[in-house]
């Protein structure tokens, strides 16, 4: 099976962190947090799609409430196999990072 | 990040219509959950545009790049909608000549005739036969379409109408003989003086009537064939298969209607279907079980409706 992307990472990671809190627009702020880049809706929700397809997150409609005008949210629960698949995700990207000089403050560029 | 989300209530914005209006372009469901982060996070108005128009866009071009589409539209709505458009235009242009014979030309002199009734009740049983066809056969194509999955129903059905209108209005059917006997080294048919002159210089038969037609005997008939293709989910398997089946037999005999139909068939193949003309009627009136269908769901609704009254009555 490939790898899963490095903005579906970001995705169950948020989902993961927030736990019970996990929906659109939470996942959306946490990510823009972390990144300090903006996150689109169009990206965030067509990712979840796909996320959902591959079995790696169950999506659901919330109960609506007042912060949200009476609407309703998508709440988002990272799979067994989503958190599978982020795991081998970050430990990929934490072998292939051993030694290179942003881990070890080590200057390689001229 | 330049632009910061605000705390002005979304819905008291001048962007809000926009954007509610773009959120009509995605499905109930995300729509209401759009609307809903976007109120949450007090997106600023051209981000709240910008955001759903960027969804709008990720979900409708997403269509396109579904297989299924492809081979639906090479397989069906194409020629579904190629076959349609030449039987539509022919049933329009004998539906013209007579409609100018009886109604632009009447006289009172002749109802009094016996031979002009004879000829007058025959014409009127034979057009009706090959409307009430056509419709049918236009409900059989749109029961197929209706049948393809939801995620590119509503891109097919769109492309049907235009395919439609296209092949009507380019008159695709005459080009497509024109470029058989062009691609066959055949000569061109002379062309002969218009023996329907008189019909066609008048603007309403020559411009309006066809797409009267078009449009009552093939686009309604299409569209009412969708929704209950689409219904159709809720029968069991094997009556499904059984209107899938009789649905592809249908536009399959279609074929044989088709005025340049007899090209693609092998000379002995067009004699013998010559010499049988009168057998070769018989295959369009079986096209006509939709008529049966929608008769079965009314007796059946019927028979629901007095169960549920006389329960209500006990």
């Amino acid at each position: 099976m490939e790898m899963i992307g490095e903005f579906e990472y970001l995705i169950l990671s948020s989902a993961a962190r927030l736990g019970a809190q996990a929906y659109g627009a939470s996942i959306r702020i946490e990510i823009e947090k972390a990144t300090g880049r903006r996150c689109s809706i169009g990206a965030l929700y067509t990712t979840l799609d796909r996320l959902e397809g591959k079995g790696f997150v169950d999506t659901w409609m919330g109960e609506p409430t007042r912060e949200r005008g009476g609407r309703s949210k998508r709440l988002v629960q990272v799979t067994a196999t989503g958190v599978k698949e982020a795991s081998n995700f970050f430990r990929t990207i934490s072998r292939i990072s051993k030694g290179a000089s942003w881990t070890t403050n080590r200057p390689t560029t001229r | 990040m330049d632009n910061e989300p605000t705390n002005y209530p979304m819905s008291s914005r001048k962007s809000w219509p926009i954007v509610l209006w773009l959120s009509g372009f995605l499905g109930q469901a995300e729509k209401e959950v759009v609307l809903g982060d976007l109120t949450e996070y007090g997106e600023s108005g051209s981000r709240a545009i910008a955001s759903v128009l960027g969804l709008v866009v990720r979900r409708k071009s997403a269509v396109f790049l579904d297989l299924r589409l492809w081979l639906a539209v090479a397989l069906v709505v194409l020629p579904v909608s190629y076959l349609l458009s030449a039987i539509a235009e022919s049933t329009a242009g004998e539906g013209a000549v007579y409609s100018w014979m009886y109604l632009n030309n009447w006289d009172w002199v002749l109802t009094r005739n016996p031979g002009f009734w004879h000829v007058l009740r025959e014409m009127a049983m034979n057009f009706s036969i090959t409307c009430f066809v056509l419709a049918c056969w236009s409900w059989c194509a749109g029961f197929l379409i209706g049948r393809f999955p939801n995620a590119i129903l509503q891109i097919s059905r769109n492309t049907f109408i235009v395919l439609l209108a296209a092949s009507f209005l380019v008159d695709a059917p005459t080009r497509f003989i024109h470029f058989w006997m062009f691609l066959h080294g055949l000569p061109l048919r002379p062309s002969l003086p218009d023996i329907h002159a008189p019909i066609t210089a008048n603007a309403f038969y020559h411009v309006f009537f066809p797409w009267i037609v078009l449009t009552i005997l093939v686009v309604l008939p299409a569209f009412s064939g969708m929704r209950q293709g689409n219904r159709s989910s809720l029968f069991e398997r094997k009556m499904r298969v059984v209107l899938v089946t009789a649905a592809i037999i249908s536009v399959l005999i279609m074929l044989i209607q088709v005025p340049s139909f007899g090209l693609l068939l092998g000379a002995p193949v067009r004699q013998w279907m010559w010499r049988n003309r009168n057998a070769m009627q018989v295959p369009p009136l079986l096209c006509c079980w939709p008529m049966f269908y929608f008769i079965a769901i009314g007796v059946g609704r019927y028979g629901r409706c007095k169960a549920a009254i006389t329960q209500c009555t006990r």
